[in-house]
């Protein structure tokens, strides 16, 4: 079975390499100089707004675009230059449907069998339509197949030839629960198995989340942010704590005191606050940003013991906060996207 | 170059599996000749005669036959709007396959099917009139070439027009025109002296008069010339249509 190795990318380890991309279209840049390195065997995602490059950037690694600067390598095949070879290592799911609506299931797997010579043809395409569960539909013609079975049909097409490196354009778009974390499943199990890279774009924060090691943020033609999912979210300054103790009196001092501590505040006293000032609450709120909030929670609440402790609650900046964090800045201040990344993300301050 | 050749045969199959299960394009595509030549063809056949001796009903069938082929390919050509449309044209732009044998497949596709369609129709029109398989290798070569330069001519035309409408709009006004003057209708010698000098400018031309050879043996123009003149114009309008293919699948 012919898997990814390091060996076969030219002992380079990395299964897509970009640098200096630059894409325009007359006046307008799509691309303003895009780096990216994904090491084999890597599930990469690319995040960013509408219109941020993210297509582009995708346009141009699977060949259908070239790149007005700049190069990218592809399994050590350069996109432009070694087009061909560089196709052979890839698989494509495109975000818009790809599929000819008078062809079958089967006819489709069938043609792109043919078309990448793939061996023993009959048993490869029986297998795709076992793992995308449509082997009852096999003879249907896909204008006639449900919203999700016709994606789970491109995916098979993009599988199918087992490339070393298989491009995702928002997979998993419009499907519901169950049909999306049966194509996680596959994913995971691809990479498990075949050591595929997988490079996809989502703006789901939970699919970048659970499936990515390694995310990239576009925004306005640029990567603004690059690193794991866990080290996006910790870069944003730690964990908040909220706190409503009984007794005010030395708290601040006493908190400060607790391992971790980045930065404390006393909330506002309710009366000043808009909304809630019918409401009164018991207490006194305070806000403690801590480094590793699971980890020096229990010191925390030890050094807030003797003030009376009534409530609690730790909240974890989450992938939406980076990614409110990191994109958008193009837009104007003040328009809606603005507006919501500051009601969203207010207690993490880069 | 057997990749190449594996390449085009599995384009080759998709194209004639969507042929094949188009009934209402057989059925339209069939009855439309008969209709013509048995409306008109044999109304006129008792007023209009002829240079050559040869039947006006003949003479029509065969030109009707000729642009069958040829709006034929036109429209094959025309598919390509469809597949981009789809979808379909990304999917395949990303495949290890080159352009060259993605329009082989489609032209190889259209052929057939038009030389099916030829077949079928000649079965039926020699009892009304009488065409036979005279010259079957001069009939082979006039179908490939109509066929495959009129396929051309769609791809060119698909790779500037964005909508079906215009397609048909824009490919009505340039193909007319061939059709009028290539001796579909009326022998090329009937034709006023500046018409008939356009007409010998037509490829189209001599596609129909080595057609009209090929089923009833007779011919308006030196074989020696339509000939070389036809397996010239394979060649071309092969490469026409692959360099034409690019932009055409683009979007």
């Amino acid at each position: 079975m012919p898997g990814a190795s390091a060996t076969e990318t030219g002992g380079v380890g990395l299964a897509i390499e970009a640098r200096g991309l630059e894409k325009r279209y007359g006046e307008i840049a799509a691309l303003r100089g895009v780096d990216l390195a994904v090491p084999v065997g890597a599930c990469f995602g690319l995040l960013g707004p509408n219109g941020a490059g993210k297509t582009t950037t995708v346009g141009i690694l699977t060949t259908l675009l070239a790149p007005t600067a700049g190069s990218a390598r592809l399994c050590g095949f350069d996109v432009v230059r070694e087009q061909r070879r560089a196709r052979e290592c890839l698989g494509v799911v495109f975000q818009e449907s790809t599929l000819d609506r008078d062809l079958s299931a089967r006819e489709h797997l069938d043609l792109y069998a043919r078309l990448y010579h793939v061996a023993d043809r009959r048993r490869r395409v029986d297998e795709i339509l076992a793992l995308i569960g449509l082997v009852q539909e096999a003879g249907r013609p896909a204008r006639q197949l449900s919203g999700g079975q016709k994606r789970r049909l491109e995916i098979g097409c993009g599988l199918l030839h087992r490339p070393r490196v298989l491009f995702l354009d928002e997979p998993t778009l419009g499907l519901d629960v169950l049909a999306r974390s049966a194509i996680w499943q596959h994913l995971r199990a691809l990479r498990r198995e075949h050591g595929t890279t997988i490079f996809l774009t989502t703006h789901s924060m939970e699919e970048a989340d659970g499936l990515c090691d390694r995310l990239a943020i576009v925004d306005a033609g640029r990567v603004v942010a690059e690193g794991s999912p866990e080290a996006l979210k910790r870069a944003l300054g730690g964990d908040l704590v909220l706190l409503r103790l009984e007794r005010g009196e030395a708290a601040l001092e006493r908190l400060g005191a607790a391992p971790g501590v980045r930065s404390l505040r006393r909330e506002p006293e309710p009366a000043s606050r808009v909304g809630a000032a019918s409401r009164a609450e018991p207490g006194i709120g305070f806000r403690v940003t801590l480094s590793d909030g699971p980890r020096q929670l229990a010191a925390l609440l030890e050094a807030a013991a003797p003030c009376g402790v009534l409530e609690v609650a730790l909240q974890r900046p989450t992938l939406e906060h980076v990614f409110l964090h990191h994109a958008g800045r193009a837009f104007a201040v003040g328009d809606a996207d603005a507006s919501a990344r500051e009601s969203a993300a207010p207690e993490h301050p880069a | 170059m057997s990749a190449f050749f594996s390449d085009a045969g599995a384009i080759f199959l998709r194209e004639w599996l969507r042929y094949r299960r188009d009934r209402a394009y057989w059925i339209g595509q069939l009855l439309f000749p008969l209709a013509f030549v048995g409306l008109i063809g044999l109304g006129l056949d008792r007023v209009v005669e002829l240079p050559s001796g040869a039947s006006y009903a003949s003479h029509l069938a065969t030109g009707i036959l000729a642009l069958l082929v040829s709006s034929g390919g036109v429209g094959g050509g025309f598919t390509l709007i469809e597949d981009r449309e789809m979808g379909f044209l990304r999917a395949l732009r990303v495949a290890p396959v080159s352009r060259a044998s993605i329009v082989l497949g489609k032209l190889a596709a259209r052929t057939l099917v038009s030389l099916a369609l030829v077949l079928l129709l000649v079965a039926v029109l020699s009892l009304l009139t009488p065409l036979r398989l005279a010259h079957p290798a001069e009939l082979l070569l006039a179908v490939v070439a109509v066929s495959a330069s009129s396929v051309a001519l769609g791809i060119a035309l698909a790779s500037r027009l964005r909508r079906l409408e215009s397609f048909r709009t824009v490919s009505a006004l340039v193909t007319v025109p061939l059709y009028l003057f290539s001796g579909i209708f009326y022998p090329v010698a009937t034709l006023p002296a500046p018409v008939r000098a356009l007409a010998h400018l037509n490829p189209l031309t001599y596609g129909v008069d080595l057609l009209r050879y090929g089923l009833l043996g007779v011919h308006e123009l030196p074989l020696a010339l339509s000939v070389p003149m036809l397996l010239a114009l394979c060649a071309g309008a092969g490469a026409i249509a692959v360099a034409a293919f690019d932009r055409a699948s683009g979007g």
